[in-house]
């Protein structure tokens, strides 16, 4: 198990994350400047926190201040991977991988280089300089070098993004596929919210040098804690509403634009809330058939503006105050897929009623 | 490459021309300017049909032997202990560490006369650390350590800024990068930075040996123009040229210099370019 928790000072900036990794790969998720890339390297041994704990996956301490230890980097038997790969310029493909095992007796240190050669696809490539290969092939050299030694932990820093799309959704599946083969525990850097879901098993946002949320990635996304893991996940109907009752498991909400029924189990059970609701989760109803569930929130409103982001249009829909004398409209943004868009002819009709189910709002505190 | 690299590098490139135009004249002024005086020491060596005898005379050759073996002795000291100094400049922060970039500046921007008298009050018979030394029966002015020594203060400072400018853009990440693979930290400095260095540290190197083949205030003071010990090349020439028996023994000289200065600046660029990285 990789245990976190360190508290220091880098310049101005105050870091303090904590949290715990299994045989897993978590993401690292935040905004840039938020202390990501500063706590992998203070778990590579190249930043000495001020205060707390580092233990590396199979119970080695690699940092403690209060029993005063710290393992300096070529003891802590990481593997990490860096933004700017920094391959070693001056030595070719196979140069670079060996460098972590140069100590193995000869044999066997041929066998891991072309092991990993096969594994990561760069047969042949062996005698090329850095930059004789393209930036997908350097970047598997590094991830090559990285794994040479065997390390019980891996750490990637945003290793993909200076690559295209095509080849870095590509990368990312092997990278999953050869951290699952080795069993590691891997932590994955990315302010790419995509690339974040794509990866992740767990995921632990990051904001301002702390942790603001850790768990399961689709509990963090569907079920924020604060506004501001909403906000970064991007929730993007944040919506302030006030418990009004509470009876086994369901809340129920009021807004000045519906009143909804909310099943989240680790909700607030009073006072004012937001209502955070994913685009995606909101459902476009078709007068054609009964409404399933009676009980959802149906809220009329009106598209005022959509964009086409390839596979789904986002629409923003106007709904006015139930009361119309109390409050503004409010502005739904709501993702409908290409088919579904077709088939219901959203194109060629304005208003519409809209759901929302009580399994997919989640309810936070408003401070 | 980038298409910006390729542009830069097209002749086919419109505007171009012209800016040739402008700048080519000055240009060849200027080439001219350095090229003549060479050209023409190099005839009148060839016209005087005595260079062979010149060269063989035992003035010539005690200087030019004095001078190989001193300027590369001080090439080595400069690059034994220069390169950690370089490296701990580039790489540490620590008190002092202004004063110390100071004094390396120092001898750049003095007269090397300055340097002589600094030298001689120092490890002088009478100076400073010299009586301790004169005490104990080590005797440095006018001997060939002097001249070693004179070189050293002025032309070691020329190696050590040029090498710790390179080990300045050698990028710290790699050398994280390699500890986390297990390296030591001298391990680290020798396969990753000193590799990623070398360029800067060859460059500082031609600067450092040039400047002490040239070295002349320095040496005159402190290990004064003795034949066959303290009486390098530079001093040779002066010497030849004020005797004012004839021209012909400071061009043999000169030409010696020049030819083997050329020799050894385009070994050095061989050796430069032979390396991995190029900055």
């Amino acid at each position: 198990m990789l245990r976190i928790d360190i508290d220091t000072h880098v310049g101005d900036f105050h870091l303090r994350p904590a949290f715990e990794a299994g045989n897993e790969l978590v993401v690292l998720f935040g905004p840039s400047g938020c202390g990501k890339s500063l706590t992998l390297q203070a778990v590579a041994g190249l930043l000495t926190p001020d205060a707390g704990h580092i233990e590396l996956p199979g119970g080695a301490v690699a940092f403690d201040a209060a029993t005063r230890t710290y393992l300096p980097p070529q003891r802590r038997n990481v593997g990490y991977v860096v933004q700017e790969l920094a391959l070693f310029p001056h030595m070719t493909a196979r140069q670079n991988i060996e460098f972590g095992i140069a100590g193995w007796p000869t044999s066997r240190r041929r066998e891991r280089v072309s092991h990993l050669l096969t594994l990561l696809g760069l047969e042949g490539l062996d005698d090329r300089r850095p930059r004789q290969m393209s930036g997908g092939q350097q970047q598997r050299v590094a991830l090559a070098r990285a794994l040479a030694a065997e390390p019980s932990l891996l750490l990637l820093d945003e290793p993909f993004s200076a690559l295209e799309a095509p080849l870095r959704s590509m990368l990312r599946r092997e990278v999953a596929g050869i951290r699952r083969r080795l069993d590691l525990t891997a932590l994955f850097v990315t302010h790419d919210l995509g690339e974040a879901y794509a990866l992740g098993d767990h995921i632990v946002v990051y904001d301002d040098g702390r942790v603001l949320q850790h768990g399961d990635k689709d509990d963090v996304f569907r079920h924020p804690r604060s506004r501001r893991v909403a906000e970064l996940v991007e929730v993007r109907n944040i919506i302030p509403g006030a418990v009004v009752a509470y009876a086994e498991g369901v809340a129920v909400v009021r807004t000045p634009w519906f009143t909804a029924r909310v099943r989240d189990p680790q909700a607030p059970v009073r006072g004012e809330v937001y209502l955070c609701i994913r685009p995606e989760h909101i459902i476009l109803v078709r007068e054609d058939r009964e409404s399933r569930d009676t009980t959802n929130a149906v809220v009329d409103a009106e598209i005022i503006e959509e964009v086409a982001m390839g596979n789904t249009h986002r629409l923003f829909m106007r709904a006015q105050a139930e009361d119309t004398g109390l409050g503004e409209p409010y502005v739904f943004e709501v993702d409908v897929p290409a088919h579904p868009y077709e088939v219901m002819g959203v194109a060629t009709r304005r208003d519409w009623r809209i759901a929302l189910t009580a399994e997919h709002i989640a309810l936070v505190p408003r401070e | 490459m980038s298409t910006q690299a390729t542009l830069t590098r097209s002749r086919a490139a419109p505007g171009r021309l012209g800016l040739t135009l402008l700048f080519g004249p000055p240009a060849l002024l200027f080439v001219a300017f350095l090229a003549v005086p060479i050209a023409a020491l190099a005839w009148r060596a060839a016209a005087s049909g005595e260079l062979g005898g010149n060269i063989t005379s035992s003035l010539v050759l005690d200087s030019l032997r004095l001078s190989a073996i001193t300027s590369t002795v001080t090439l080595a000291v400069a690059i034994i202990a220069g390169t950690p100094l370089a490296y701990l400049l580039a790489r540490r922060s620590f008190p002092g560490k202004m004063i110390i970039d100071l004094l390396l500046d120092l001898p750049i921007v003095l007269p090397p006369t300055v340097a002589g008298v600094a030298l001689l009050v120092a490890l002088g018979r009478r100076g400073v650390v010299g009586r301790w030394l004169d005490d104990a029966g080590i005797d440095i002015a006018f001997t060939t350590t002097a001249v070693v020594l004179a070189q050293l203060f002025v032309s070691a400072p020329f190696y050590i800024r040029t090498a710790k400018a390179g080990f300045e853009s050698v990028e710290p990440v790699y050398e994280g990068v390699a500890a986390t693979l297990g390296a030591s930290p001298l391990r680290t400095f020798l396969r990753v930075t000193l590799p990623l260095a070398w360029p800067s540290l060859v460059a500082g190197a031609i600067l450092c040996w040039a400047r002490a083949l040239s070295e002349l205030g320095a040496t005159l003071i402190f290990a004064g123009n003795l034949q066959g010990s303290t009486r390098t090349m530079p001093l040779a020439i002066i010497d030849a040229f004020e005797s004012g028996k004839s021209i012909d023994v400071p061009i043999a000289l000169s030409v010696i210099l020049v030819a083997a200065a050329a020799v050894l600046l385009l070994l050095l660029r061989v050796l430069a370019r032979g390396t991995p990285v190029r900055v």
